[in-house]
């Protein structure tokens, strides 16, 4: 269970870009959070496992306190926060077992990472997992000559293979087409109820998030405008969450082109 | 207020564009221009070409081309002894160089050191960096003596400011979406580095290696002019007793190894990405 309350977020001396934030999640849901480029999702989502330092506020993972942790104890918890990024950050030039196992870094010692010299256990549960999510026949393949949707697949299986407890996904699609973005997006939401394994997923396609996600979250200027089910959210919040900004990005926003796109990629 | 509109509208013609000058100031241009031209007629006056000594230096440069030829590939051996010693001090000072370059890269690389550290590790490149080989070997020699110790510790010193500082700037340039990544699952310092740095600077580290050895082998003939071993040892004893065959015979011989040398990096280079 993860806990945000009164969460704060400012840069130098500019205005805040997450205002007193409060969020909790629970058991095995997908929350999808929206918003515009800006709101502040990205920065709440790397808050939590500290690639951004929060101002003031606290964030608990079932129970434990991550605001304020440093070195060791911080490495220890990042270690059950899994996170899948936009650009996918795999290590371009190692092979795709390697990039899995890289998941295992925060508990493999400095001598087994640099050798490779992982332990059975874990290379039996890359094999496995790869075998779930399709890519097992690749391997010995470096990273960067698999497509956009196997290499996210990579990333999705080097955050589990952290054994998180929570998984944060930071526009996990945004740089797939459609119909591959599609099949992530179940994919996250199959593994979220296999594992049970709570899931954050900043997204921009609202129809995606509605398609996919338990529980929407709408974000704006760094507060929580938005919070319930995907069946709530309705033209007045998409409005709300959207609206008045000059130029929103074009996903999402306009919900009948979202539609439209999907329509395009079902056909 | 469309482009187009306007455009099939009369147009206006005879409108005057030239590309904006490069310093705006017109004072800064020409004077700029003007102190130039003063500052090279100067040069020029107050140097002392001597015409007649350059006239009679030529037929002597070619009294010593002509000496030169045939080149004596007698004292074979004597070659062979210098140039495996060249090698011999290329190949360790740029092993030693590019090895202990790499953690000196590391701390002088702005986005992944502290402050202090990034400080000192650019204050060693710098001090490495200062001066030209000769004038390192000039006080290796004078520090160890001759021979090729004083010849391995100038180019290993010469080897950590080349490598070090492109290196550095190669790290400072990565993707830094893969450290992040690194770090989100939890791994420490030395970690991140091996999986998240080094396999992007990799191909470059390897074609600095291999550049720098290139480099080596002709600078490991110019410190042996000043007693740090190698063929430029060789090379300056047969000038001194005027050998000027055997010195053309080695001159030939450091151009060969330079080609082949030269041949061999690129290609390495080339296949490695």
């Amino acid at each position: 269970m993860l806990e945000i309350t009164n969460l704060e977020k400012r840069y130098g001396k500019n205005e805040a870009v997450l205002k007193g934030l409060n969020l909790s999640v629970e058991g095995s849901s997908v929350v999808s959070i929206v918003g515009a480029s800006g709101a502040g999702k990205s920065t709440m989502l790397r808050c939590i496992n500290r690639l951004v330092e929060p101002t003031s506020g606290s964030i608990k993972l079932n129970g434990n306190e991550l605001v304020n942790l440093k070195g060791s104890e911080l490495r220890h918890s990042r270690r059950r926060i899994g996170m899948i990024f936009q650009g996918f950050n795999l290590i371009d030039r190692l092979t795709v077992m390697e990039n899995v196992l890289s998941g295992r870094l925060g508990y493999v010692s400095f001598f087994q990472a640099l050798t490779r010299r992982f332990p059975q256990a874990d290379i039996d549960r890359a094999f496995h997992l790869m075998e779930r999510v399709g890519i097992a026949h690749y391997v010995n393949k470096r990273a960067d000559q698999l497509s956009g949707g196997e290499r996210q697949r990579v990333a999705v299986v080097r955050a589990l293979m952290q054994e998180p407890e929570i998984l944060l996904a930071d526009e996990p699609t945004a740089s797939l087409d459609p119909k591959t973005s599609q099949q992530i997006m179940s994919l996250l939401q199959s593994l979220a109820s296999e594992m049970s394994l709570p899931v954050l997923i900043n997204i921009h396609n609202v129809t995606q998030a509605r398609m996919y996600t338990d529980r929407i979250v709408g974000m704006r200027h760094g507060q929580m405008i938005f919070d319930g089910a995907p069946k709530d959210f309705n033209q007045d919040a998409l409005d709300a969450v959207y609206g008045g900004i000059a130029s929103p990005d074009e996903d999402g926003v306009d919900s009948s082109d979202a539609t439209g796109e999907s329509q395009e990629v079902n056909a | 207020m469309t482009p187009l509109k306007t455009a099939s509208a009369a147009m206006v013609v005879g409108r005057f564009w030239r590309k904006p000058p490069f310093i705006a100031n017109p004072w800064v241009r020409y004077g700029l221009m003007a102190v130039t031209l003063i500052y090279l007629y100067w040069a020029f006056s107050t140097l002392p070409f001597n015409w007649e000594r350059i006239s009679e230096g030529l037929p002597r440069s070619a009294r010593i081309f002509g000496g030169a030829f045939p080149p004596s590939f007698e004292r074979g051996g004597l070659l062979w002894t210098g140039f495996k010693e060249s090698f011999q001090i290329a190949f360790l000072s740029t092993l030693l160089g590019v090895v202990l370059s790499v953690p000196i890269a590391v701390m002088a690389a702005k986005n992944i050191a502290p402050k202090p550290v990034y400080l000192l590790g650019r204050t060693i490149i710098i001090v490495a960096r200062s001066f030209h080989p000769v004038i390192v070997a000039i006080l290796f020699v004078a520090a160890v003596g001759f021979g090729p110790l004083a010849g391995i510790l100038t180019l290993t010193l010469y080897s950590i400011g080349f490598v070090a500082k492109l290196l550095a700037e190669e790290i400072e340039e990565i993707d830094w979406g893969q450290v992040e990544a690194m770090r989100s699952v939890g791994a420490g310092y030395l970690k991140t580095l091996i999986y998240g740095v080094f396999p992007q600077v990799m191909p470059r580290q390897i074609g600095l290696s291999m550049y720098q050895l290139d480099s080596n082998l002709r600078a490991s003939a110019v410190v042996g002019i000043v007693g740090a071993g190698g063929i430029g040892g060789t090379l300056m004893n047969a000038f001194g007793r005027y050998d000027y065959d055997f010195a053309f015979a080695i001159l030939l011989m450091i151009i060969g190894i330079i080609l082949v040398s030269e041949g061999i990096s690129g290609w390495v280079r080339k296949k490695i990405w």
